[in-house]
């Protein structure tokens, strides 16, 4: 499989002179869904800094969708950045806007046609169950929507990769097993997913890729299936069947 | 550039939902392009009237008091037999006064009663200018010339008021024009900081710098433009009213606003425009090189 992200021995070392990654070497495919687990400070966000190319490495080699990101001119990283969707923790919804515009604003930001929004915006509201709170304000939705409707803004140009930074950290636990699951549901249709976290519950539910960063190492990289927990939580209710339509729909 | 009619949108918006600085923003560029406006015309006024004066060749030399008609013939005479003196017109005093007279309006010299404070002279038109300094001399040399009132002189006061004018008003109008730069670069400031969540956002998803920009630009632009349109309305008026006051008091022909109308709202336009655009680009110049949280400020 290609790979999709590539660290080679990146180190970074902040002017304050703190050691957020050390020699820290990973690959991940096309395709994969990863769980990056830490402590607090271990470096977690450090590393998708780097990988967003907010912060450069102060050693080492960074490769992202096949291009090496160190090197890349200033003028390149919004182009490199339409690769990748992110989820933050906050959602940072713009709540002056309302739902669809949150979403249309991504592709606005890029330049998409007007036309190219009307279609895109619906179908990815569909996508993610909230057609039918289009003209809401963020501020009227629950936790777990208002999360969805930024997954729905990191998902709307089609990127490669989607980031979550602690996804589920201002949600509700019931949400937060919806919001892995939808984002499950993404990665079967072949988007990369990077989901940093510290919820060890979700981790262990979901039989995924789990890399563990304590004081800016790797320390651990597993694809080992992780001992599903004996939950009061049904999938079955979830919202989202595997059988949705394409992402790629709508575009 | 695609979306850009989403991007002058933004920030149009902008204006209305930052409307207090805005104003605020408008006012001082307007208080900047008029007071250039009104040097420039001052210095356009003052420059035909020192170039009428020079031109008109005329000096004024007047006669000593208390001296009989007689006198006054022979001092004609000894006027025009000087070579380079062209022609020398009688200007009695009572001739002079009728003359302020009508120029100022009667009532100024009803308080006179009959004293007429000014002197008899003779208007005196010379050959060739340029022997102008030994011209005078040789009149002034003549018994019972007391004094000459020479238009030079006035134009090169006029001119030397004009210099002034211009150096002040060179300062005051840069002095404006920092301000200016400075309140709508604050502005914009507030404005950004208000939608610092969105440039975030923009920044995030993989919008260009030049897409981040546009809408502050547009902003800025959008002020120094309305402040232009203002100033224009402002001036026309102004200048009407003023002109009016001076040339009741000063006949001279002012420079008419039509004349000059186009260049002057061009160049409101131009400066506020580009007065604008630069506050636009200055101000949002060091978000552009924050990433991520820095935009926050978290």
């Amino acid at each position: 499989m290609d790979k999709i992200i590539e660290f080679r021995n990146v180190s970074k070392t902040y002017d304050s002179g703190t050691h957020a990654l050390n020699n820290a070497s990973l690959e991940i495919e096309k395709g994969e869904f990863v769980f990056i687990v830490g402590a607090s400070g271990a470096g977690k966000s450090t590393f998708l800094k780097l990988i967003m190319h907010e912060e450069t490495p102060s050693r080492g080699t960074i490769m992202v969708n096949g291009i090496n990101v160190t090197k890349l001119r200033r003028g390149k990283v919004p182009y490199l950045r339409r690769n990748m969707g992110i989820v933050f923790q906050d959602f940072r919804l713009i709540d002056k806007m309302t739902v669809y515009d949150n979403v249309a604003f991504a592709m606005r930001a890029i330049g998409s046609r007007p036309s190219a929004v009307k279609k895109r915006v619906p179908y990815i509201l569909e996508l993610v169950g909230l057609k039918n709170k289009a003209n809401r304000r963020p501020s009227e939705l629950s936790g777990g929507e208002q999360q969805r409707v930024s997954l729905a803004r990191a998902l709307v140009n089609n990127p490669a990769i989607i980031i979550a930074d602690e996804p589920t950290g201002n949600i509700d636990p019931e949400m937060s097993f919806e919001i892995i699951e939808l984002l499950s549901e993404i990665n079967a249709q072949g988007t990369t997913i990077l989901v940093v976290t510290h919820e060890h519950d979700l981790v262990r539910h979901f039989n995924k890729r789990v890399i563990e960063i304590e004081k800016g190492r790797v320390i651990s990289d597993t694809k080992e299936d992780v001992e599903e927990m004996d939950l009061n939580f049904s999938t079955q209710e979830l919202r989202f069947e595997s059988d949705s339509p394409s992402l790629k729909e709508g575009e | 550039m695609r979306g850009l009619g989403y991007l002058i949108k933004e920030g149009l918006k902008n204006i209305w939902n930052n409307r207090i600085m805005s104003i605020a923003s408008i006012c001082v560029l307007v208080s900047c392009l008029v007071l250039t406006g009104s040097a420039v015309l001052f210095t356009l006024n003052v420059d035909k009237v020192v170039k009428s004066v020079e031109g008109s060749n005329e000096t004024t030399f007047y006669l000593a008091d208390n001296l009989s008609r007689v006198e006054s013939v022979y001092i004609g005479r000894d006027i025009r037999k000087i070579k380079n003196v062209k022609e020398a017109e009688y200007c009695s005093k009572d001739k002079a006064i009728e003359r302020y007279k009508k120029m100022l309006g009667e009532e100024i010299f009803e308080r006179m009663n009959e004293d007429n404070p000014l002197p008899d002279a003779y208007i005196v038109k010379m050959k060739d200018i340029k022997k102008y300094k030994e011209t005078v001399k040789e009149i002034m040399a003549i018994k019972g010339v007391s004094q000459v009132a020479s238009r030079q002189e006035t134009a090169d006061r006029l001119a030397k008021i004009d210099g002034l004018v211009k150096t002040l008003s060179f300062w005051i109008v840069l002095a404006l024009m920092i301000i200016s730069l400075f309140i709508i670069s604050n502005t914009i400031r507030a404005t950004m900081h208000n939608r610092r969540f969105e440039i975030s956002i923009m920044k995030s998803v993989g919008a260009t710098n030049h897409f981040v920009r546009v809408p502050f630009v547009v902003e800025g632009m959008a002020i120094g433009l309305i402040a232009a349109v203002i100033s224009t309305c402002g001036m026309i008026f102004l200048y009407d009213g003023i002109m009016n006051i001076v040339t009741s008091v000063i006949p001279f022909t002012a420079i008419p606003l039509s004349e000059v109308f186009l260049y002057m709202a061009g160049a409101f336009v131009v400066a506020g425009v580009l007065i604008g655009m630069v506050s636009g680009i200055i101000s949002i110049r060091k978000y552009l090189r924050k990433e991520g949280n820095e935009i926050l400020g978290w």
